[in-house]
C-alpha cells in the first residue's frame, strides 16, 4: 500500500493533523452554519459529509490537502488550513477556515503560514493563490496579512471569486513579509500589552 | 497506486479493487454523461465529477468500505463501479452498481454486485443491504430483482429526491452452505 501518510506540522500554539472521522462533527457544525456562507455553505448533513469525505480523499488523490488545526495543549479542533486543488481550480489554492467560536486569535494566520511554508519547502510549490469571495472581508484581510496580493488578471474559478496571489518562495524568504507574519503571530501568543489587573479604587 | 486500503476481490471475469488514479477519467466521463448517470446522480461539471471521485476515496477511509472499481480481467479496463455506499443522510448502507459505456449487456453489473454483496455479508459482517433506485430506472430494478432483492418502500432521498428502496436477501438466505452465488464452493485463501 502506498497510501499518502499525512504529515503533522507543529507551530507555537497549534498542531496540524490530517482530517479523521472523529473530527467530522466539528467540521459539520461549521459547514452547516452561516459561517460557511463563503465556502458554498451552509450545507445539509449529506452535503457536509460528502465534502468532508472529499477533504480526506483529496489528500490521497493529490498528495496534499487540508489539515485539521488542533490546539497543541487541549487537542481541540479550531478549523482547517492547507492546500486545495480539485479539478475545476485553475491553480493550487491555499485555503483556511476557522470555527466561528475560535476566531480572533490568529489561528488561521499561524496555521496557514505553516502550511504554506510546508508546501514551499517540502513539496516544491513555486507559488499559490487563494480564491476568496469578494464579500469575505475577514479572509481578504488575512490573505493580505499573509502577503498575498489581489491578481486581477488571474483566472477565477467561476467569476464570483477574487484571486489573491501569495508571495513566491523567494519573496517569502527575503524577510520582510515573513518577519511581519511572525511578529504578528508572536503578539497573539504573547501580547505586548496585557491588562495588569483591575484598578483599585 | 493505492488510494485506499480496499481488498482485491475476484470473480470469474472481474477484479474488484479500490479506486486508483487511472479510474479518474473513466469515472468523470461517466458522471458527466447526463443520460447514463441520471439514475446515479450525474455531475453538472468536471469539478463536481472529480470531487465525487475524491469523496469515494474519503468514503473508504471513513467507513472502511465504499465503491470498488470493476476491472476486466482480460483487458484491464475499468468497466464500472460497485460497492457499499453509506454517506450521512442515507437510509441504510446501500449496495450500488454502475457500468460504464461499452460494458453493458454482459452481466458485468450483476457479477460485480453479487461479489460486493458477498464481501459485505461475509467479510464486513453486514446483516442486511438495500439498493436505492430512482423511479423509472427499469434496468437497475431488473438487476435488483435478478439479485433477489424486492421492493420495500418509497422514500425521499436527501440527494436523489423521490426514491425506491429495494431490500436484498440477507446472508442467511444466500450462503446457507457457504456456497458461492454461482453455486460452487470457494476455498478461502
Amino acid at each position: 500500500m502506498s497510501l499518502t501518510s499525512i504529515p503533522t506540522i507543529e507551530t507555537r500554539r497549534l498542531v496540524l493533523r490530517g482530517p479523521t472521522p472523529e473530527d467530522y462533527p466539528d467540521f459539520k457544525a461549521t459547514f452547516s452554519s452561516y459561517r460557511s456562507r463563503f465556502m458554498g455553505g451552509p450545507l445539509n448533513k449529506y452535503e457536509a459529509w460528502m465534502l468532508y469525505a472529499a477533504e480526506i480523499g483529496h489528500w490521497q488523490v493529490r498528495g496534499f490537502g487540508m489539515w485539521m488545526i488542533h490546539d497543541k495543549i487541549s487537542e481541540t479542533t479550531l478549523g482547517m488550513a492547507g492546500g486545495w486543488f480539485p479539478a475545476a481550480w485553475p491553480e493550487r489554492e491555499i485555503a483556511w477556515i476557522i470555527w466561528p467560536d475560535k476566531a480572533g486569535h490568529g489561528y488561521a494566520l499561524e496555521a496557514t503560514h505553516a502550511a504554506r511554508r510546508y508546501f514551499y519547502t517540502q513539496q516544491g510549490w513555486d507559488g499559490a493563490v487563494s480564491y476568496i469571495d469578494p464579500k469575505n472581508l475577514d479572509s481578504i484581510r488575512l490573505a493580505e496579512r499573509l502577503g498575498a496580493i489581489k491578481d486581477k488578471d488571474a483566472t477565477t474559478i467561476d467569476g464570483n471569486d477574487a484571486v489573491y496571489r501569495h508571495p513566491s518562495p523567494e519573496r517569502l524568504k527575503s524577510g520582510q513579509i515573513a518577519d511581519g507574519i511572525e511578529l504578528e503571530i508572536n503578539h497573539y501568543c504573547d501580547p505586548l500589552f496585557k491588562p495588569k489587573g483591575m484598578p483599585l479604587d | 497506486m493505492s488510494l485506499t486500503q480496499a481488498p482485491i476481490l475476484e470473480t470469474e471475469r472481474l477484479i474488484l479493487r479500490g479506486p486508483e488514479p487511472r479510474d479518474i477519467e473513466p469515472m468523470i466521463a461517466f458522471l458527466l454523461d447526463q443520460n447514463r448517470a441520471s439514475g446515479f446522480g450525474a455531475a453538472p461539471n468536471r469539478g463536481e465529477a472529480w470531487r465525487w471521485f475524491a469523496l469515494n476515496v474519503g468514503h473508504w477511509h471513513i467507513h472502511g468500505y465504499g465503491y470498488f472499481s470493476i476491472e476486466m480481467k482480460d483487458s484491464g479496463e475499468t468497466a464500472g463501479i460497485s460497492g457499499i455506499w453509506n454517506p450521512e443522510g442515507w437510509p441504510e448502507p446501500e449496495l450500488g452498481w454502475v457500468v460504464f459505456d461499452g460494458f453493458e449487456g454482459k452481466g458485468i453489473a450483476q457479477e460485480a454486485a453479487a461479489r460486493a454483496r458477498r464481501y459485505a455479508y461475509q467479510d464486513l459482517g453486514f446483516t442486511t443491504l438495500t439498493s436505492n433506485i430512482v423511479p423509472g430506472n427499469t434496468r437497475s430494478i431488473a438487476l435488483a430483482e435478478r439479485l433477489g432483492a424486492w421492493f420495500e418502500r418509497e422514500y425521499e432521498n436527501v440527494h436523489m429526491g423521490h426514491d425506491l428502496l429495494y431490500r436484498h436477501p440477507g446472508p442467511g438466505d444466500l450462503f446457507e452452505d457457504d456456497a458461492d452465488d454461482d453455486g460452487s464452493v470457494e476455498a478461502y485463501a
